[in-house]
């Protein structure tokens, strides 16, 4: 491995830009991130920084269970996200619709039918320490050594 | 204090060192914390205590496996409320400091049904009061699909009236409710927690 490719790692590590996407949660989990952000758990010690905005991301993080006006916003808004990329689904809305999946609904879970997903985090609400590992173990399998990996399913698509 | 000290505070290796490792405590959860129920290796009655009073829908299933029942927990469906490890007879879940605090605050869980009838779509055709099999125990003629004028009965058709004469001998089973063509008819299960005298 290039030295290159080590320092590019070694900075990724510490570089993860975060953008949280509310496709319909009751807020709970919007409050957990939240307190991620606050000084007892402090996301960015680990370097993960918010912004809500799609362009700058690495990691969406999806809560909620789907909303009709999110079905078409949603792949959408996973277009612009530049590669590489990762969805960290928080709670249980996303995985299973949990509360709001009731007969006569609106909301359509699983997230995972519209946008693939890399990680899921269970819960109603899940601890900030949960969604907080399952950020860096996902960015830790993605961005390691991503050029390198492209490179590998490049060559094999060729030959 | 000059600018020079904090540029040799910043040169220390020690200073350097916590600056780029050090973080707030690590992501453990604390003990008393309610997490997803666990099982304590007691044996399960398949009693469907922890079924009945879930409140997320799939979230708890009582599985056979090697002819052991146990419940089974789905991660993405529980919402973590702790009252199947609360409603448990038998302690077989156990979440944080429940199981305890259960124990020692001597907490137990009574159950009643109650069934009600909704009397502007009910016609008082009587299909549920043969269809009741503790109807059909007390009293034979009405398991024939007769009539009855025993007042030991759970439910009865009284001047076309239908109406529960014994609430607290109905089991829960809800072929009344079922068996109902208007779907006048509702079993509901009101549980109470109670705490014992110590």
């Amino acid at each position: 491995m290039s030295i290159l490719q080590q320092l590019k790692n070694a900075v990724r590590q510490r570089s993860i830009h975060v953008c949280y996407v509310n496709t319909g949660s009751c807020n709970g989990c919007d409050i957990e991130i939240l307190a991620c952000l606050a000084p007892r758990y402090d996301i960015e010690q680990y370097g993960i920084y918010v912004h809500n905005n799609p362009r700058e991301a690495d990691v969406i993080l999806v809560t909620g269970g789907m909303s009709p006006q999110w079905i078409d916003k949603l792949p959408d808004l996973w277009d612009r996200v530049p590669e590489p990329k990762a969805v960290v689904t928080i709670g249980n809305c996303p995985i299973s619709g949990c509360v709001f999946n009731r007969p006569g609904k609106l909301i359509d879970p699983p997230v995972s039918k519209y946008i693939p997903v890399t990680a899921a985090v269970p819960g109603c609400p899940p601890r900030p320490s949960e969604i907080i590992s399952a950020i860096l173990g996902a960015a830790d399998i993605l961005f390691k050594d991503y050029e390198v990996h492209q490179k590998e399913k490049e060559g094999g698509g060729q030959s | 204090m000059t600018v020079f000290t904090y540029l040799r505070e910043f040169c220390r290796l020690s200073w350097l060192k916590a600056f780029f490792t050090v973080k707030t405590p690590p992501l453990t959860k604390p003990s008393y914390f309610r997490d997803f129920p666990e099982l304590t290796g007691k044996e399960c009655t398949h009693c469907l205590s922890c079924k009945m009073i879930c409140p997320c829908p799939g979230a708890i299933d009582v599985v056979q496996t090697d002819g052991v029942w146990n419940p089974q927990i789905t991660q993405g469906h529980c919402v973590r409320c702790g009252y199947c490890v609360e409603a448990c007879p038998e302690g077989v879940l156990t979440s944080g400091d429940l199981l305890a605090r259960k124990k020692e605050q001597g907490l137990v869980f009574a159950h009643e049904y109650i069934i009600k009838i909704d009397t502007g779509k009910c016609m008082g055709c009587g299909n549920c009061t043969t269809a009741c099999p503790v109807n059909r125990e007390i009293d034979p003629h009405m398991g024939a699909g007769g009539t009855s004028l025993s007042s030991d009965v759970l439910i009865r058709v009284e001047h076309g009236k239908n109406t529960v004469k014994h609430n607290e001998r109905c089991k829960g089973c809800k072929v009344c409710m079922t068996t109902c063509p208007n779907g006048a008819i509702h079993v509901i299960r009101n549980v109470a927690a109670l705490q014992e005298d110590r």
